[in-house]
This record gives structure tokens, sequence and C-alpha cells, in this order.
């Protein structure tokens, strides 16, 4: 027989083991060890983030402000370039061959891999993309993708609206911080304006999809989906034809308008000169624009000026605010006169002002720094440091109540307090007790140490047209979250009783028909305004003007403040008078029209600023 | 004629028919999942990898009919003729331009045909009808000498192509010579020297330095401290505890393999410092776990395992594998070396061990069909058929798991390509038609 018949056994036995050792690594990797099950997932989904579309902005009349455009990024796939690609690529994207293969280079090192496409042309617009799209069908290792970005059909109120960026390393941390985890750091988030303010409500809701990919990423099959909720969009108050009108007059001139509607404390327009495209800050060109903006230009177009700038000097406008101050402490009445004293403070010929009314129509210098003496100084018999000093703390409350001083409270991020000089400011200027109603006379006339927004003044403006009280000034007119408007439907009552309004409105109609503003009137409108002429020590002065119409059941409210613009009536007037025109008449007269464009061509700006 | 069809079926062992066709059709369907693109992908039957396969499988039946019609005397008489045929188109296949890297194929319009694939069955033929001759006995050097060279020169012929791991097949026939009587201690020194190389390459490949007496020394010169220190305690043990007669014997043997030991492991040093590319130490380095490259020359095996282990107790379920199918492809070589993967994460470890348990049964079963014969030819036949298939299944479900270094290798009856699905077929229908005849003739 075979001796080695057994020898099979050991074979057999081989065999088996084999099967065993198999069998136990098959067990620990697929029952008791889950790593690799975990791995598998990793490799295999993928979850992404889906960007919701952000709210569009209307203006008060449902017209479009802000809306979507869609651009377009250019996708090359490297591991597919034919070689008869590569040149209809070069030739439609104008490359050279050096070029083209440092596109190549680039779309296959660092974080991109050659079988997979990545973007070498970022944010094409749609006039460009609309060139080379009827050729990108013929090749097929390069394509476009569109994407979403802000669109502006109406390219106007740049400061308002504001713009958004990708966000920065420190917002980033910061909203984290408070417990915002919305963001990625690919995320574009609202820096200045409205889309800064509604940040939450125009971001929208992050959607998500997680999905299985294959080797090269590519999306398989859908496991799961979240629909993104789109931002909420934002009616505001501003009105479309206005906000042009305003932006055409304030053309090469510095300063702003405001107009307010009285009634409602709704913004209608809010100019800022100089002015921006607000498209020139989206898409590929944003960070070169910004830069000119921001560093290269003097004339600091990024400000938003009608609320940012505080330092602004009122000036005369002040004055109607004295009077009124003064009228409800009965220091004075409407009756009252005083001489036009030259040797006390400067002022220009005109007839003696022996009532209110002639003092405000002629802006009467030496009139008011009555008043004000009278405001300030109550108690004669007191120390004069003593007296100042109360005077002035219950002047100070007084004006504040016209809302000077702090922040009117708008729904605009960059909004500043203003100035009005109190007894702490002086005692910390002079000292304690150094300081007199001598010493800060100019407060009367609005020059001094007063600092007030363009806003402030139209709200101003928006006070004496109410004859007494305002409602805080505000961009937003419907909104998804009501709760926000309550803010804006309280009635801010002033110091000042309603009676004596009217002679003030009175003397405001007398300026501009008879008075200093008649560069303001408008036919079969009774105008009511009041001008002002800020001193400038290095340059021209500057030209301020506030008004309202009609003077009964007034529809607007409106502040013009022209830096550099010589005097109050010169250039703010009829711009103010314009614009209520074309708001209240619903447009302009042929004659109003070529004045309009007498207005945008001047050009008033400081010879001394550095141009670059 | 009559007589003889009838005996055809009547003799024929139908458990390995039925094992052989189960196989294949579990092999068909999986390799299906493997190309599977998706539902909603069409994709012409004929032309698409799985409708090639079919073709091949089918083709692979029709000639296996007629090997069972043939002579058994005639597969034998043959055989060294097919054998030196298949070697001629082993040199010719050098001759043929490199695909990926390999000479391998001889590529004609459609399809390729692989040669390596055929050697293994008509080397098996030979191999069986040289020992089996009359005259011809194992315990003759002449005839060991001849075995030798029958199996070295087609096994250096492909490792020239280069193909390592159709060459590393090869080594089965330690286990047909075993059987035939070559002395068991080639078993032991064949686990002896792969357990040192393991315990070497191990050491190479992670660097290992062990400090002796305040000398840092490297791994592999421990190494050959501890054989040496294994080889005097051993000594002193038969010094003292050996009867004095067997002594010399056994000192013998001990000097013989702790020299083989020590030889084996520097060999092992040079061959890994000098022989080895960077891409090889690599290969090692990630199977023993030492280095992680999920990226580079780890990611076939990091993908390999995550499908595997995927797959979980109970799998995936059929063409719903989220790695390994062709709609995904996160294993490279899916339908080839690799289809193991489809099977582990479709079907998990409870498909996976039936697998394993199906398969290993049919080599077991061809062992002990191999026993049964009165001819020497059908048995020594028998155990090349399934040492081939056990060897090819062990390098390459070990390769899967993460028990050896990628070695591109088919998985029988499963993989993708012709040439192996036919070669395997014809090895087990000649296997069946032998064995049909073990009670008509002593060969």
């Amino acid at each position: 027989m075979d001796p080695f018949k057994n020898r099979q056994w050991v074979v057999i036995l081989i065999i088996i083991s084999v099967g065993l050792i198999f069998s136990f690594r098959l067990f620990y990797i697929q029952v008791i060890n889950k790593d690799w099950s975990e791995r598998a997932k990793q490799i295999t989904s993928k979850t992404e983030n889906i960007q919701p579309p952000r709210g569009f902005i209307y203006d008060r009349n449902n017209q479009l402000l802000v809306g979507a455009e869609t651009i377009y990024d250019i996708y090359i796939h490297p591991s597919i370039i034919k070689l008869k690609d590569s040149s209809a690529i070069c030739k439609l994207f104008n490359l050279s061959n050096n070029d083209f293969r440092e596109i190549i280079k680039n779309a296959s090192s660092g974080y991109n891999v050659p079988y997979k496409p990545s973007v070498f042309i970022e944010s094409m617009t749609q006039q460009e993309h609309a060139k080379i799209s009827p050729y990108l069908g013929q090749i097929n290792s390069v394509f476009a993708k569109p994407k979403i970005d802000r669109g502006y059909p109406n390219p106007i109120a740049a400061h308002l609206l504001g713009y958004i960026r990708r966000i920065d390393e420190n917002q980033f941390k910061n909203t984290k911080a408070q417990g915002d985890f919305f963001y990625t750091k690919n995320d574009f988030i609202g820096i200045t304006g409205l889309e800064k303010e509604y940040e939450l409500l125009l971001r929208g809701e992050r959607g998500n999809i997680n999905y299985l990919k294959d080797y090269a990423g590519n999306k398989i099959e859908t496991v799961n989906k979240k629909p993104p909720k789109p931002g909420r969009s934002l009616y505001t108050t501003l009105d479309i034809e206005l906000q042009k009108l305003g932006e055409k007059l304030m053309e090469n001139k510095i300063g702003s308008i405001v107009a307010i509607e009285p009634s409602t404390g709704e913004v209608l327009a809010m100019v800022s000169a100089p002015s921006y495209n607000p498209s020139s800050l989206t898409g590929r060109d944003f960070s070169e624009n910004f830069k000119i903006f921001k560093k290269n230009d003097s004339l600091k177009p990024l400000i938003n000026r009608p609320v940012y700038n505080d330092k602004y000097r009122p000036g005369s406008i002040f004055k109607l605010v004295q009077a009124l101050i003064a009228l409800d402490d009965g220091v004075i009445l409407p009756e009252t006169g005083f001489s036009c004293n030259k040797n006390i403070i400067g002022c220009h010929n005109h007839e003696r002002p022996d009532n209110l009314t002639k003092a405000i129509k002629h802006s009467c210098n030496p009139y008011f720094f009555q008043v004000y003496k009278r405001l300030i100084m109550k108690d004669n018999s007191k120390n004069v440091f003593q007296t100042s000093r109360e005077g002035l703390a219950i002047w100070e409350q007084n004006i504040k109540t016209f809302g000077f001083g702090d922040p009117l409270g708008i729904d605009l991020p960059e909004e500043k307090s203003g100035f009005i000089p109190n007894v702490d400011f002086y005692d910390k200027w002079y000292g304690k007790k150094r300081w007199a109603f001598s010493t800060i006379y100019s407060n009367s006339i609005g020059e001094g140490e007063i600092g007030v927004s363009p806003i402030q003044m139209a709200n101003l403006a928006s006070i004496i047209a109410n004859r007494g009280y305002y409602y805080t000034p505000h961009v937003i007119k419907k909104i998804a979250n009501e709760n926000i408007l309550k803010k804006f439907k309280i009635k801010h009552r002033t110091c000042v009783d309603k009676k004596h309004f009217e002679v003030v409105v009175k003397a405001m109609n007398e300026v501009v028909n008879k008075g200093t503003g008649r560069n303001a009137r408008i036919d079969s409108i009774e105008v009511c305004g009041k001008t002002g002429t800020v001193e400038n020590k290095t340059f021209n002065d500057h030209s301020v003007f506030i008004s309202f119409a009609p003077m009964d059941n007034p529809k607007i409210a409106i502040a013009v403040y022209v830096e550099y613009g010589t005097w109050g009536s010169k250039w703010a007037a009829p711009i103010a008078s314009l614009m209520m025109e074309s708001f209240i008449k619903g447009s302009l007269s042929k004659k109003s029209i070529e004045k309009v464009n007498q207005i945008s061509q001047a050009v008033i700006l400081n010879p001394n600023t550095d141009f670059k | 004629m009559k007589y003889r069809n009838l005996s055809i079926w009547r003799n024929i062992d139908k458990p390995l028919l039925i094992m052989y066709l189960l196989l294949s059709v579990i092999g068909y369907f999986i390799m299906y999942s493997s190309t599977f693109k998706g539902l909603n992908i069409q994709t012409d039957f004929w032309s698409a990898n799985y409708g090639k396969q079919f073709v091949w499988i089918i083709i692979t039946l029709f000639i296996g009919f007629f090997i069972l019609l043939l002579d058994g005397s005639f597969i034998k008489n043959t055989a060294y003729f097919t054998y030196g045929f298949v070697l001629l188109l082993l040199i010719l296949v050098l001759l043929m331009p490199p695909i990926k890297g390999a000479r391998s194929w001889f590529y004609f319009s459609g399809f390729s045909i692989q040669p390596s694939e055929f050697i293994k069955l008509t080397l098996s033929l030979s191999i069986a009808k040289l020992l089996s001759d009359v005259g011809s006995r194992f315990q003759e050097f002449r005839t060991k000498l001849k075995a030798f060279f029958m199996i070295i020169i087609p096994a250096l012929l492909i490792a020239v192509q280069p193909d390592p791991g159709t060459m590393l097949v090869f080594a089965c026939f330690i286990f047909v010579l075993y059987r035939e009587g070559l002395s068991g201690n080639f078993l032991l020194i064949g686990l002896f020297t792969v357990l040192i190389a393991v315990v070497g390459i191990f050491l190479k490949a992670s660097n290992s330095v062990f400090h002796l007496a305040g000398n840092a020394i490297s791994g592999n010169i421990f190494f050959g401290l501890i054989l040496i220190l294994g080889f005097i305690f051993s000594f002193i043990i038969i010094r003292y505890f050996v009867l004095p007669r067997y002594r010399k014997k056994k000192i013998q043997r001990l000097i013989i393999i702790t020299l083989l030991g020590l030889s084996i492991s520097g060999g092992i040093n040079y061959v890994y410092d000098s022989v080895f590319s960077e891409r090889h130490r690599t290969r090692f380095q990630i199977m023993f776990g030492i280095k992680e490259d999920r990226k580079g020359a780890g990611y076939n095996i990091y993908q390999a395992l995550s499908a595997v282990g995927s797959g979980e107790g109970l799998g995936k379920g059929y063409l719903k594998g989220t790695l390994s199918n062709d709609k995904y492809k996160h294993v490279p070589e899916q339908n080839t070396d690799f289809i193991f993967c489809v099977l582990a994460e479709e079907w998990g470890f409870l498909g996976s061990f039936i697998f394993i348990s199906l398969y290993l049964s049919t080599l077991i079963r061809m062992i002990l069909i191999a026993e049964r014969q009165r001819s020497k030819f059908t048995r020594i036949y028998g155990y090349c058929v399934s040492g081939i298939l056990f060897f090819h299944f062990m390098i390459n479900i070990a390769m899967v798991i993460g028990l050896a270094p990628v070695i591109g290798i088919p998985l029988p009856f499963f993989s993708k390509g012709g040439s192996a699905i036919f070669s395997f077929g014809l090895m087990v229908f000649i296997l069946l038609r032998l064995d049909s005849e073990r009670k008509v003739v002593l060969r």
C-alpha cells in the first residue's frame, strides 16, 4: 500500500486551518472591530451645505433694489483634456501656451487634482459668459457653473444698502463665540448698512445634503437632504426715484441729503456723497475696488455721511431749536425784539428783527445771541458761572428731546450720536467755574462745539413739520419680524408745547418766500425752510438747508448738507427744493429739470483735498 | 459508445460538479455586481465585462462537456506535448508589448490570452505523468530533479514577465511532491523559513532598535543573537538530556537549522536593503501596520479593508455595495484581484464564511477524490488542481484582508478574465473526467 496515504490529512489540515484563520480575521474586521466600517463611511459619504439664497431688498413701491445676479465660475477638468481641446481653450480664453500650462499645473496641484474639475476663472459676469457659452459646449473639459451674487438693478443707495463680503477670521470667531454656527469660512456676511443690520433675516437658513460619493468625489446617490430656507426679503421705506434724483444732484459734491416722511419717520431718501456703484463691491472686483475706496480715495466714499458724520455743526438751522425752547421756557415771546448788534456777533444787513419771525426770516445772529443768553443766564442774581452751569444743564436736557446728542436709533449700524456740549464737557475743557455764557455763546447760532448728523437735522425738520414730535427715522417698512417695527411706532415728544411751533413754522415759510431761502421756493406749494451757513476756516463755508413741505399737512421733511457750498441758500436750498418738488408733485417741471442738470454738473470740492 | 456515455454520467463525481457549478454561478453574480454601474445606466450586455465573462463561462462549460467525452489516456498521453506547447507560448509572450508593465498577454483584437494561466494546467498534467510513469520512482534523485526543472522553468519564465503572484502559486507543487513522498522536512523548513522571514521583515520594516547593555543594536542583529542563544540553549539541553547515541544526529540538525535561520535572517537583511525598492518596503510596512499611507501605497488595501469591514455581519445586500462596485469604485481592481471585497461587502461575514467553507470544501473534495484513485496519474493531478486553487485562494484572500502584502493574483471562478475562467474550468473538468474512469482502468 501507499506509505504516504496519511499525508492527505496533513494537507487537509492545512487547508482547514487557513480557512479558520481567514474566518477569524474576517470575523474580527467585519463583526468585532467597527473601525473599518466607520472608515468606509468616511470614504463614501459626504455632507455638503446648501447655501440659502440671500433675501432681496425692495423700495417703498416694491421696486427691486438688491436682487440676485447669476455669475459664472469656469471650471477645468485636466484629466479629460484632449489635444484638440487645448488649442480651442487657448483661443477661447485668449491664453498663451505658457498661460495654459500654468493653468493646467494649478488645476492639478495643491488642493486640486487632475481627475476633478477646479475653478480657473472666478465670477464671470453674465455678459462675459454669454460671449463664450456657445463654444463651451464643444469642449468637454471646460464648463461653467452658475452661482448667485448680489445684483443691483438700480445701482443706487450704496451706503444705505451696505455690502457683503466673505467672512473674515475675526468675525468667524466672534460669531462662533456668540453661539452662532451658521457660517462657514466661505460664507458672505453683511458688513455695513442694511446688509449688516438685517443680516439674520437676509441670510436665511442653511440646508444640507448628505450623499454617497464615488472615488473621485462625484455625487452618486442622495441619502438625506434638507432644503435651505431662503433669506427674507426686506421692504424699505426708500423711494427709488427720489433717491436717484438726490444722488444726481449730489454728483461732484461732498455731503448728504436725508428726506423723511414726517408722519411716520420713514426715510424716503438718504444720499451720501461721494457715492459709488454698489455692484462694484461684488464678485471678482471686490477687493480691487474696496482697496481703492478705502485707501486711495481721500473723499472716503465708503462713509455713510448722513448717519456716520456727526461732526457737522448745524449752523443757523439750530436757531429754530433755540427759538422753540426759548418760547417754551417763556424767556421770549413771538413779539420779542432785539437789535441786530453786529458788535456782539457778526451778521449781514437786513431789516430790524423786532419780532421772532423776522429774526428767523433773516437768520439774525445777534438776535439769537440774546435768546441763548436768556436761556442760559436765567437768574441774574447769582454768580455768573453758577448761573451758566444751571442754565446749560437745563438747556442740554431740552435740546436732547429734539433727538440731538444721542443716536436716534435708525436701523443702520453706522449711526453716531452727535454731540451737545454739557456742563461736564466745559468743566473738563476750561475747568470748573472757569467758563460762563460768554465762553460758550457760539452755541447760540449752531456753531461752537455742537455736532449734529444730517439724519438728526432731517429729524429736526420732521419735528417742526409735525409741530412737536417725531418717530424714530427708519429705513425698513415691512419685515417678517413685526417686532422690529414696534420701536418705530413710538411717538417721541419734544419738551416744547405744540402751540409754540406755529410761529416758527410761519417764520420758516417766510424764510422761503421772502427771506434767506428764496432759492427753495416751489410753485403752488407752501414750503417751510431754514438756511444755514457753517463757518469753515480752511475753505468755503458749508451750505445747509432744512425744510419741509407743504406747510400744512407736510409730506416730506428734508435736510441737505453740501460741504464747501458757500452759504445755505446757494446749493442746499435749491437741492432740497427740487427733491421736495419731485416727491410731492411726482415729477419735475421743465425748468426744474434744467436746474437739476445745472446743479449736478457743478463741482464743489475742496481744492485742498488730496486727490489720488 | 452508449455504455461509455452512460458510465460518464453514472461515475462522475456529482458533489464536485455541483460545487464547481455553484462557485461558477456565485462567481459570476459577484463579478456582475463588481462591474455594476447602477440600474439606470444602460450598457450593452455583450460588450460589458459581465457579458464577456458570461461568454467565457459558456465556452468553458461547452469545452468542458467535450472534455468529459475524451478518453483519459488521451489526456495523459498528450500531457508533455501541451506542456511543451504552452512553454513555447510563455517564451513567445515575452516578445509582446507590455500591458500594465508586464508581458503576460497575447493581445488579439477584442480579447487577450494569458498563457501563464494555462501552464498551471499543463504543468499539473505533466508532473502527474512524470511521477506516475512506470519505472520512474520519486525516491530517485533523477525523478526529483526532472520534476524540479519541470516546475522551475515556467516559474522563472513567469518571473521574467514579471508576474510574482502567479509565480508564487508554483510553490503549491511542494504539497503534491510531499504527498508523493518528499520529506516532510521540506514543509517544516518552508514553514520555518516563512516564520523567520516574517519576523525578519517585520524587524526591518519597523526599524526596531533594541538596547542591550547600553548599546543600541538593530532588530535583525538582535534576532540573530536570539537564534544563537536558542542554539546554545538547545545544545545544552541535548548535551545533558539526550541519550549519547542520538546526540550526534540531533546536534547536526540543530546546527543546520541554526545556520539556515541565520542565513535566512541575513538574507532578508540584504534583500530588504538592496533588492527591494522603496515601493516594496512601504507595502510591507503597510501590511504590518507600521505605516499608514491611505492616499499612496496603502490606498488599495485601506480601501479594500474598509469595504470588507463595512459588510459587517450580514452585508449590505446584493448590488447595494457603496465602495467596491463600479458605481463607486473606491476599491481599485475590484473586478479582478480585489473581487472578494464585493462579496464581503454585500454579503457580510455570513456570506464570506459560507464562501470560504464552500471553496475549501471543494478543495478538500478534490483531495478526497484524488485519494480514492487507483490511478497514480489521476491522484497526482487531483493534488495539483487542489493545490493550485488553494494557493490562489490563500494568497488572494490573505491580501484582501490584510494578512499579506498586495500581490496581484486572481481568485479562481470569481475574478474577471477569460483565460483564468477557462483554464480553471478545464482543470476541474479534466479532474472530473479522469475521476469518472477510476473504476475502469488502472493507470
